[in-house]
């Protein structure tokens, strides 16, 4: 904050002098919003403002960090009652919801006209538009993988990480072994587990939304809810704080090695990394592949602006992120995948075979469910409705009747 | 047999000690009045009594027992206090029962105990109501309801009368007075104010500062008091003081000091040579003489007639008395006054202790 | 009205604009003149979003449908009828808000008659012991979070320890110890608040009661039943009110515990409305969920105030 404090200052002494001798450029400040947290985080962003500011001059940038929980009120209260800041980071989950009440403005013009543009793929930019127009601009990607501890596997007699659901469970039930306080699988449903529940579902082959309309298959989402929850309740491969356990949770877990394997994405490598040795403690492997599809999902995060005061220097900010320094910066300060075709060639990401599990999940991983409500849904509904199936509340049965309520509700 | 003998009770909280070594014995039916200004000690020896307190040292004995090691319901006593304490939730009738119902008094007995407790204070219609619809005055007779339906020992009362207005308090005052002539039993009763003292007491202990500073019956301790302490405290207006010096005389010995001049008779020895003293004269034993028999000459400061009397103060040499004169008292302000006083009636105090001198 | 008229003819020969005021300075209607701007605030501050908070239930209002917008009617109050997670809610809050009163209470009168008597050091405690409520819900809830953890939570490890567990238990992860376990830890939070209450009223209870009943031979506990909480009555009634409404409408130690889980185990009408708001952006139906909160603490205040008046009424006749 501090440091941002000056180079605001620093930043609009000098535009308010540039202002008074030459009056070419106004002199603008412009505020952005964004939920990184972590010191890495923070560190990233910093460089980044530093990077851009050298660039450009005469733009200040405030940043606000927001917890993430928090993020969605306080956007959406700043729609409906005021105080948008200029821009703000989307990522993917969140995007048509906060196109849906108007919080972004379409950036297609500009994008259209932006050299960088190449530089991105389609798919990248699917997840960041609506009804054909671009709100935002795809600056990294969480690339969902798996980690596994390599030392448990090779101790339990596996030859390699599990390729698919048969080869997870046959695996899970080896690695477990509640006296040693070791379980397999470091599942998540606690805060947030509810995107897992909809991997699996759709990896059983249930779809979530078609064409705006809800397309919950019941009979394949009541098996892909079997299966997950059995690993809990029957097989027993998964700690008995899973009902309750969140991102911090399962990471504690693995990191204290009270689990073999956790999902996750791509963020999570350095923190994981400090903790246990890359390639002899731990290893990372594309999520295992269901009985009707392989599921892992690549979440384009990037940033779009908010309101149209100050427009030009939101849009330099903006897309300054979707340079390939500005991607990079975040990657050595992150492990956060670089949105940018570009910027994946760097020999750092080439070259290391830590993320040759990320590079391959690029070719078949999918993008978020994007629908209108679908945040809402997943923590509202499906959060609470797996949770119940492992706490014995109710059955997959019922909890799939649940899923299909809410999601006809959210949609209707 | 006494009632109650407090032997040499010492109390103190940490490095303050607040009571130094009490001695007093009451007679049985008697009626001791503890006074004192706050801060005497005189509400820690009525708690230490009932058993609220713990003592440091000494020993407290009801009907020739010891009672320290019993618990304030098993000394068999009752008590009185100033605030009443009355229970809130409870009618009249079970506050005045309620120390029978702890002690498993059967109901009938109780009701019946209750009644003539109410009786007794004329109470009688108040039985179904709760206290907060009393006045102060009906609360004060409830309180003493329930310390008379024990019949114990010895009744205990704490400032009783303090939080009723002037009227009641005088009419409370006759009330516990007649009470305690038909019941008879022992009371220990704790005021500040000495009118209560005089009026109710058989014996009153003036205290100060943890120490009795004299123990006698009303009569003696107004008229021969034990110190100055005592002398100023009983007594409205309070005595007069006087600071002078004794000088021998052919008749025995004479008080002097501007303005004074007293033959004093001598009862025990004679004075031999001159000393200093301070006369103490109540206002109600100075009288108006014609000059040529007057021992203090002064000037009329302020005349205030109260009805039955009026209260002059006069000024004499550096000190200022009040005479208390007949209601037709005619001087007025600036006029020389002269006055004598009854040798016989006069005290007079060491200036450096305090103490009473008799000679 | 003569000395009226004479102040009004020698004030309006200097100050003729000030006549009129001064003319009305000495009216009644002065009284409600002055009160107009505070009146003006009230209805600013406090009616009209209240009044627009239950306006917006009658409507659909999704911040992410903005083409819904429009008067429904009753049709979020029809909704919740038949809605079992507003049922489950509407449990667990009565649960959770009795439950944590009733405890706090309990620990509060604890240590308020602790802290009553003066004691060396009660100076002391009595700062140490309001500490937890100084603690904002959010530090507070972190904290307990941490402690309760089924990996590195302490409580586990004394547990386990002292023998009263097998193993470290996921609190938060079991439906049966979640609600049980938020509770602990709102008491924890909450305690304090009625300690401090409570304190102030003892403080107000004449020594002489308790001497009476000592003399009396009544025990500690007809002390209570007949002296300190009678004459603790009005306090705790208003500490009671204060802390329920509270309670109802503050989600934040559970958002952060639980966020309602696991299930809806620990779902509350407050958490309720705020994720309906929040994640789902249906401001209708999360309006129409407090307003429900609002009315039932209202019936709540108003017979809880009757209940605690009749009882001191029957002497007030």
């Amino acid at each position: 904050m501090q440091l941002n404090k000056r180079q605001f200052l620093v930043g609009s002494a000098a535009l308010a002098m540039a202002g008074h001798i030459g009056g070419a450029r106004a002199a603008s400040a412009i505020s952005y919003w964004h939920h990184f947290t972590s010191q890495s985080e923070m560190a990233s962003l910093l460089k980044i403002i530093e990077l851009f500011q050298a660039a450009n001059a005469d733009v200040a940038v405030t940043q606000e960090n927001i917890p993430n929980s928090e993020y969605m009120a306080k956007v959406s209260s700043a729609v409906l009652a005021g105080g948008r800041p200029d821009t703000a980071m989307v990522i993917a989950e969140r995007f048509a919801d906060l196109t849906a009440m108007e919080g972004l403005i379409d950036l297609t013009e500009r994008v259209n006209g932006w050299a960088g543009k190449a530089n991105f793929p389609d798919n990248r930019w699917t997840g960041l538009s609506s009804n054909g127009a671009i709100y935002a601009v795809p600056a990294f990607a969480f690339v969902d993988w798996m980690y596994y501890r390599a030392d448990y596997f090779e101790e339990a007699g596996l030859a390699g990480p599990p390729r698919n659901f048969d080869e997870f469970l046959q695996a899970s039930r080896k690695l477990t072994n509640p006296s040693k306080g070791r379980y397999a699988f470091g599942m998540r449903a606690g805060a947030g587990g509810f995107k897992y529940v909809i991997d699996v579902m759709e990896a059983f082959g249930s779809p979530i939304v078609k064409d705006g309309q809800p397309a919950i298959d019941r009979a394949a989402a009541i098996e892909a809810i079997t299966f997950y929850s059995d690993l809990f309740l029957k097989e027993k491969v998964v700690p008995p704080s899973a009902p309750h356990d969140s991102y911090r949770q399962i990471m504690e877990a693995f990191r204290t090695g009270q689990t073999a394997m956790v999902w996750h994405h791509t963020g999570s490598l350095n923190e994981i990394s400090s903790a246990m040795k890359q390639g002899e403690q731990f290893s990372t492997a594309p999520m295992p592949a269901g009985p009707k599809a392989h599921v892992a999902r690549v979440a384009y995060a990037g940033n779009g602006v908010m309101k149209e005061d100050n427009i030009e220097a939101a849009w330099r900010w903006v897309s300054f992120w979707g340079q390939t320094d500005a991607a990079l910066a975040l990657l050595e300060g992150t492990g956060y995948f670089p949105a940018s075709a570009a910027a994946l060639q760097d020999q750092r990401i080439t070259g290391n075979p830590i993320y040759s599990a990320a590079t391959e999940t690029l070719k078949f991983g999918r993008l978020p469910n994007n629908f209108v409500g679908a945040a809402g849904w997943s923590e509202n509904v499906v959060n609470p409705a797996f949770q119940s199936v492992l706490t014995g509340q109710s059955t997959p049965e019922q909890a799939v009747d649940r899923m299909i309520q809410g999601l006809e509700a959210a949609l209707r | 047999m006494a009632t109650l003998s407090i032997r040499d009770v010492r109390k103190s909280y940490g490095s303050v000690q607040v009571l130094h070594g009490v001695d007093i014995e009451l007679e049985d039916g008697g009626f001791l009045v503890l006074l004192g200004p706050s801060g005497c000690g005189k509400s820690t020896l009525l708690n230490i009594i009932a058993g609220l307190d713990d003592t440091s040292g000494g020993d407290i004995l009801i009907g020739g027992r010891s009672v320290l090691d019993l618990a304030p319901k098993d000394r068999n006593i009752a008590m009185v206090f100033q605030s009443y304490a009355l229970y809130p939730t409870m009618s009249v009738a079970r506050n005045i029962g309620f120390g029978l119902e702890m002690r498993g008094v059967g109901a009938d007995q109780r009701k019946r105990a209750v009644e003539d407790a109410a009786r007794m204070l004329q109470i009688s219609h108040l039985l179904d109501r709760r206290p907060a619809n009393l006045s102060g005055g009906q609360r004060q007779r409830v309180a003493m309801g329930r310390a008379i339906v024990r019949d114990p020992e010895l009744f205990l009362f704490d400032e009783p009368l303090s939080n009723l207005d002037a009227k009641l308090r005088v009419e409370m005052r006759t009330e516990i007075k007649r009470l305690h002539e038909r019941l008879g039993t022992s009371i220990v009763y704790v005021t500040h104010d000495q009118i209560e003292a005089m009026t109710l007491g058989t014996k009153v202990a003036v205290m100060k500062g943890g120490y009795i500073q004299q123990l006698d019956d009303p009569r003696t301790i107004y008229e021969r008091p034990a110190n100055m302490f005592v002398a100023s405290f009983i007594g409205s207006p309070a005595m007069n003081f006087l600071a002078g010096r004794l000088v021998p005389d052919s008749e025995g010995v004479q008080f002097q000091a501007s303005g004074v001049s007293i033959v004093l008779p001598t009862r025990n020895r004679p004075v031999d040579s001159e000393r200093p003293v301070v006369l103490g004269i109540r206002p109600e034993e100075l009288r108006t003489v014609p000059r040529n028999r007057a021992s203090i000459m002064g000037e009329i400061d302020v005349v205030e007639p109260t009805g039955p009397e009026t209260m002059v103060t006069v000024q004499v040499g550096e000190h200022a008395i009040i005479a208390r004169l007949p209601p037709r008292f005619a001087g007025r302000r600036k006029e020389p006054i002269c006055l004598a006083v009854d040798p016989a009636s006069v005290n007079l105090f060491d200036p450096d202790s305090g103490r009473r001198i008799d000679i | 009205m003569l000395s009226h008229r004479r102040f009004m003819t020698t004030a309006s020969s200097r100050y003729l604009p000030l006549r009129a005021l001064g003319e009305l300075s000495e009216t009644r209607y002065w009284m409600y003149l002055l009160l107009l701007p505070s009146l003006a605030l009230i209805l600013l501050v406090i009616a009209y979003p209240t009044l627009y908070g239950m306006a917006i239930s009658f409507r659909e209002m999704r911040l992410t449908r903005p083409g819904l917008d429009g008067w429904v009617g009753f049709k979020h109050y029809v909704a919740m009828w038949s809605d079992p997670v507003f049922w489950i809610a509407l449990k667990n809050t009565v649960v959770w808000v009795a439950a944590a009163v009733a405890l706090e209470l309990s620990l509060g009168l604890l240590a308020a008659t602790a802290l009553n008597r003066d004691l060396p050091g009660t100076k002391i405690f009595a700062v140490l012991i309001l500490l937890p409520y100084f603690l904002p819900n959010v530090v507070a809830g972190h904290m307990w979070a941490l402690l309760l953890d089924p990996r590195l939570g302490v409580i586990n490890d004394l547990l386990v320890r002292i023998g009263v567990l097998q193993s470290y238990k996921a609190w938060f992860a079991d439906p049966n110890t979640a609600l049980a376990a938020t509770i602990l830890v709102e008491a924890w939070h909450g305690f304090p608040f009625f300690a401090l209450l409570l304190l102030a009223g003892l403080k107000g209870i004449p020594e002489d009661l308790y001497k009476a009943a000592a003399v009396d031979g009544a025990g500690l506990a007809a002390q209570l039943r007949l002296i300190t909480l009678p004459m603790l009555k009005t306090v705790i009634a208003a500490a009671v009110i204060l802390r329920v409404i509270g309670l109802v409408n503050s989600p934040d130690l559970l958002l952060i515990l639980t966020g309602g889980g696991p299930g809806d185990a620990t779902q509350v009408l407050s958490l309720y409305a705020f994720q309906t708001a929040y994640k789902e952006f249906n401001f209708g139906y999360a309006s129409a969920l407090s307003v429900v909160m609002f009315v039932t603490l209202m019936i709540f205040a108003a017979g809880y105030i009757r209940i605690s008046r009749i009882t001191k009424g029957q002497g007030d006749d």
